[in-house]
């Protein structure tokens, strides 16, 4: 055996013509730099400059998520096969690296263990796993076919075999130099050593295996640049976009919508051009993995929103107007987003966006509930491209679903989304007494209605769900209660409080929401409090994160975290606290001991703002045991009423609120726990939905199984 | 074709009932802060009008209302929705005049317009006060034909209009010649657009012509029909609970009880 020191392989060994490569390398180079900047320039076709708007820290992002595949393993299976062709490509390609700092460079590093270890057993080893990868991935597509994957079809088939062309070619090159060459180090490189010992035990000479050697070579050149070129204009794109779109992504305060430009020639996007070139850089960063649609509760029961179709229909019409082609070579695209992902090979230029690329129930499906963007390894941002076209519709042409309208003209009318309701305002506390202008005394149940000038040390934003809606007026009831009790100096708006906007704002109807927040935050600048409390995760989420904007910063909690602090510091009793103050053994829990509770995440609580324990952490207090629903926390299932949802009746069977109903039966749970509104109102429908002619779920809010708790015992 | 649409400003009826009192001395509602709304009626008649001038393909919608400078709001409402003009005759009394008033005024406010008034839309009854008179009043003030309770109108040949009656179970279809008053009520194609967001900030910037009753000649007051007494009448139900052990001994006492009050 010769030295280890001397160990290598001879490049270009049995490839006289060698040079022609690096002729064939030009116009490879040439398609696939084109290609790029094709891409690039045509984000410049969207609004602001390309580029602007990524602090610093977003590299970190751009690191943890793109090179070391964060989000991506996220969805463990999918997940891990991707990094096994991504870790195997990224490899091989560091191998050719190698070849050509020392073939070109002619800097001499392919010797010894170096040539042993990384060019030969490592790169073998890289070959097999991205090998592994591109099988399981054909075997998603082939036998598994999830129903996410659908729109790939051909191309995707066409890439993978493709690579796994170049990966076989590449094995089959290096096992007849083995061979022919008689390689002391063959057996460093596993794979290519057992092809070397086939070819042998099958006869092959190395006479022949000289010819194979030599024709495999440039078959495999020629594939290999192909795929390069190929990069570009394909769903490949996604390795340059991906980390692009993540290093560029949007920074906005918990659920916070990017405001919408009401001078501006379009509202909203009547066209491409209207949209952000960020947007735009979403569209062509797409991987269709098809998580989005995955997630995406709408999708889930049949209505006609993929946000996945959505991004690639985008990216169509983005192909139609700035072709990454030139016009000799259209055709050749490989990504299938060029043709209409339902079907259709209609003329994409000519149709509209909105109403023709993107159909209009489309884009009222949403209940921006920011699953698809939870999901997305690539933090497309689905949300904004839908709003944005929303705006469009709402803004533009006054074109809005009946029930969404209504509500539209409601909140301009009364302030309230709620015509026809039989409350005023300040009725869900009649019954609790009002306390008088002056700092309600600890232990009253009053509440006070602070008015200019008024101070209070928590303002409760009612909201008007919370007021106005029979069913939820038990909620915030219930809440004041628990406020007073625990010796909170709180008060209300009474008839001054007014919609914060929010549906309005996901409607489509930035206007509205602009005349909303501004009257809201005039009317909150006459009171002085410390923090706003609220028990509605939407009116949470836009005064906390979207009022800053218009000059209202706000300490704003959501009810389920003061209340878990009002029990952290002992002002509320846990139940079992209060039976154990009172003396009584085994005290009656007002509830059987088997009584179950699976909370259902609210998305603007949960995915929107980040606030999962607290919710968790009261109806612990309140002596429940908990059970999870298999979607919960970051990866909940809307109830179906974001968006302005909730205000358009469900038609058919697609009910968003049904299918979560059925979710939370199948806990065996016996009660329901939520911490909004919105989900109160469609999860009681769910329950009996999914119940049948069986006794439905309770439905309880987490403040009404706490005072059930702390009261009922009390009473007791 | 100018068709002028009269709108009223009316107490929000969706307000809750528990909220709505009436100050019976002054005999009117009182609800400080309820909101004020367009009566829904003539948000129909309006879209009418409107649907006619995009049927035509031309032409004029005039908004026009009686009532306090508040009234501007409906008027601000109707011009975002695209009306071409509004006409507001003050009136900080409004509650003080009876139809024949109010419609000798909107009479009076039509005639001074220009061009020529062609269609005059009013809603069938007004969101308050229900009296349904005024329409009709104004066509005969005007010594105009009127055609009640259409949904739709459509240009026809000659300088006519087509009207859609809705009726009991169906609909006629009546051709008039103008000009010609309709009063409007709720149908299938009638329920008020929404503005597009441009025309509500244009909407802002419009003029809005007032006139008094004094400008148009029209002699103030008067009316015979006069407000006497306005309450809210007391409802009381009593509920009484049936004696008896067992159900027959309550059946028998039941029936007993409705013996007495002579329900049997």
């Amino acid at each position: 055996m010769p030295p280890i020191s001397t160990a290598t392989r001879i490049i270009y060994w049995n490839i006289p013509g060698h040079g022609w490569m690096y002729a064939a390398l030009v116009p490879v180079l040439a398609l696939f730099f084109w290609g790029i900047w094709a891409r690039v320039r045509r984000w410049f076709l969207g609004r602001g400059a390309p580029g602007e708007g990524a602090p610093r820290r977003h590299l970190r992002d751009a690191l943890r998520l793109g090179l070391m595949q964060r989000l991506t393993l996220a969805d463990r299976g999918p997940g891990l096969m991707h990094l096994a062709i991504y870790s195997g490509f990224i490899t091989l390609f560091l191998g050719t690296v190698v070849v050509f700092i020392n073939q070109d460079l002619s800097v001499k590093i392919m010797y010894g263990w170096f040539y042993l270890i990384f060019q030969s057993l490592i790169l073998d080893i890289a070959g097999i796993v991205c090998l592994g990868g591109v099988v399981a991935a054909l075997y998603r597509r082939l036998r598994v076919r999830p129903d996410r994957l659908k729109s790939g079809g051909f191309s995707d088939l066409a890439l993978l075999w493709w690579l796994a062309a170049i990966l076989v070619t590449g094995y089959l090159i290096e096992g007849m130099r083995i061979l022919a060459t008689n390689d002391p180090w063959g057996p460093w490189s596993p794979v290519g050593y057992a092809v070397a010992r086939l070819g042998a035990d099958l006869g092959l000479r190395p006479a022949a295996a000289l010819i194979v050697h030599r024709v495999t070579w440039w078959f495999h050149m020629a594939i290999a640049f192909g795929f390069i070129a190929a990069i570009p204009y394909s769903k490949l794109f996604h390795m340059f976009a991906g980390p692009a779109n993540i290093y560029w992504h949007t920074e906005r305060p918990g659920g916070a919508l990017p405001a919408a430009d009401l001078e501006a020639e379009h509202l909203g996007t009547p066209d491409l051009a209207a949209f952000t070139w960020k947007a735009l850089l979403d569209l062509d960063s797409c991987t269709e993995c098809g998580r989005c649609q995955d997630a995406c509760p709408a999708y889930a029961v049949g209505q006609p929103l993929s946000p996945k179709l959505v991004v690639l229909d985008l990216q169509g019409a983005l192909d139609a107007e700035a072709p990454a082609l030139p016009g000799f070579m259209q055709g050749m695209r490989l990504s299938p987003s060029a043709r209409r992902a339902d079907g259709h090979d209609g003329e994409v230029a000519t149709e509209p966006l909105i109403g023709g690329t993107i159909r209009e129930e489309t884009l009222w499906s949403c209940t921006t509930c920011r699953a698809c963007m939870e999901a997305c390894p690539v933090l497309i941002e689905h949300i904004p491209l839908i709003v944005d076209m929303r705006r469009n519709l709402a803004m533009e042409r006054g074109d809005m679903p009946e029930g969404m309208a209504a509500a539209t003209m409601s909140i301009e009318e009364r302030g309230h989304p709620w015509r026809g309701t039989t409350s005023s305002r300040t009725d869900w506390f009649a019954d609790l007494g009002s306390a008088g202008p002056s700092r309600a005394e600890a232990g009253s149940t009053g509440v006070r209605v602070l008015g200019p000038g008024d101070e209070a040390d928590v303002l409760f934003w009612v909201g008007c769900t919370g007021a106005l809606d029979p069913r939820n007026q038990k909620v915030v009831k219930a809440l004041a209660r628990l406020m007073a009790r625990a010796g909170l100096d709180f008060g209300v708006l009474g008839a001054d409080e007014a919609c914060t906007g929010d549906p309005a704002r996901r409607m489509g109807n930035e206007y509205q929401f602009t005349m909303q927040a501004e009257q809201n935050v005039v009317t909150l600048g006459q009171r002085k409090f410390r923090r706003v409390v609220t028990a509605c995760p939407h009116c949470m989420n836009t005064l906390k994160n979207e009022y800053r904007d218009f000059g209202g910063q706000y300490e704003v909690m959501h009810h389920s975290q003061l209340l878990a602090e009002l029990l952290e510091e002992g002002k509320l009793p846990r139940t079992a606290a209060v039976q154990a103050a009172m003396g009584m053994e085994g005290a009656v829990s007002p509830r059987p001991s088997d009584f179950k509770v699976t909370f259902h995440d609210p998305c603007y609580l949960g995915r929107h703002n980040g606030v999962y324990e607290p919710p968790r952490a009261v109806v612990a207090a309140a002596g429940h045991s908990q059970v999870e629903m298999a979607r919960s926390r970051n990866k909940s299932f809307c109830c179906g009423a974001g968006g302005g949802r909730v205000f358009q009746d469900e038609r058919g069977s697609a009910r968003i609120n049904h299918a979560r109903g059925r979710q939370a039966r199948e806990t065996g749970a016996a009660c329901v726990a939520t911490a909004c509104p919105f989900c109160m109102i469609m999860m009681e429908d769910g329950a009996k939905a999914a119940a049948g002619d069986g006794a439905p779920q309770a439905v309880r809010d987490i403040a009404e199984l706490l005072a059930e708790a702390v009261f009922g015992a009390e009473e007791a | 074709m100018h068709s002028v649409v009269c709108v009223k400003q009316v107490l929000d009826q969706d307000i809750p009932p528990r909220a709505f009192r009436v100050d019976r001395a002054a005999r009117r509602p009182d609800v400080a802060g309820a909101p004020l709304v367009m009566s829904i009626f003539d948000g129909n008649a309006l879209e009418t009008a409107l649907k006619l001038r995009e049927a035509e393909g031309g032409g004029t919608v005039t908004a026009l209302s009686i009532g306090p400078k508040g009234a501007e709001e409906v008027l601000r409402k109707a011009l975002a929705v695209t009306a071409d003009q509004a006409v507001l005759v003050a009136e900080g009394e409004l509650d003080a005049l009876d139809a024949a008033a109010r419609a000798a005024l909107i009479a009076a406010a039509v005639r001074k317009l220009s061009p020529a008034v062609d269609v005059v839309l009013c809603g069938r009854q007004a969101g308050d006060w229900e009296s349904g008179q005024v329409g009709s009043m104004v066509a005969e003030a005007l010594e105009w034909p009127c055609v009640t309770l259409v949904s739709h109108i459509t240009p026809a040949a000659g300088g006519k209009v087509r009207l859609r009656r809705e009726v009991e179970d169906g609909y006629e279809i009546v051709e008039a010649a103008t000009p010609v008053v309709a009063t409007v009520t709720n149908g299938e194609g009638n329920v008020l657009r929404l503005a597009k967001v441009r025309d509500v900030m244009m909407a802002h910037r419009k003029p809005i012509t007032t006139h008094t009753a004094a400008d148009l000649g029209v002699s103030g007051g008067a009316g015979g029909a006069a407000l006497v007494d306005l309450f809210i009448p007391e409802k009381s139900s009593k509920c009484e609970f049936v004696d008896g052990k067992t159900a027959a001994e309550k059946a028998t006492s039941l029936v007993r009880k409705l013996r007495e009050l002579k329900v049997l």
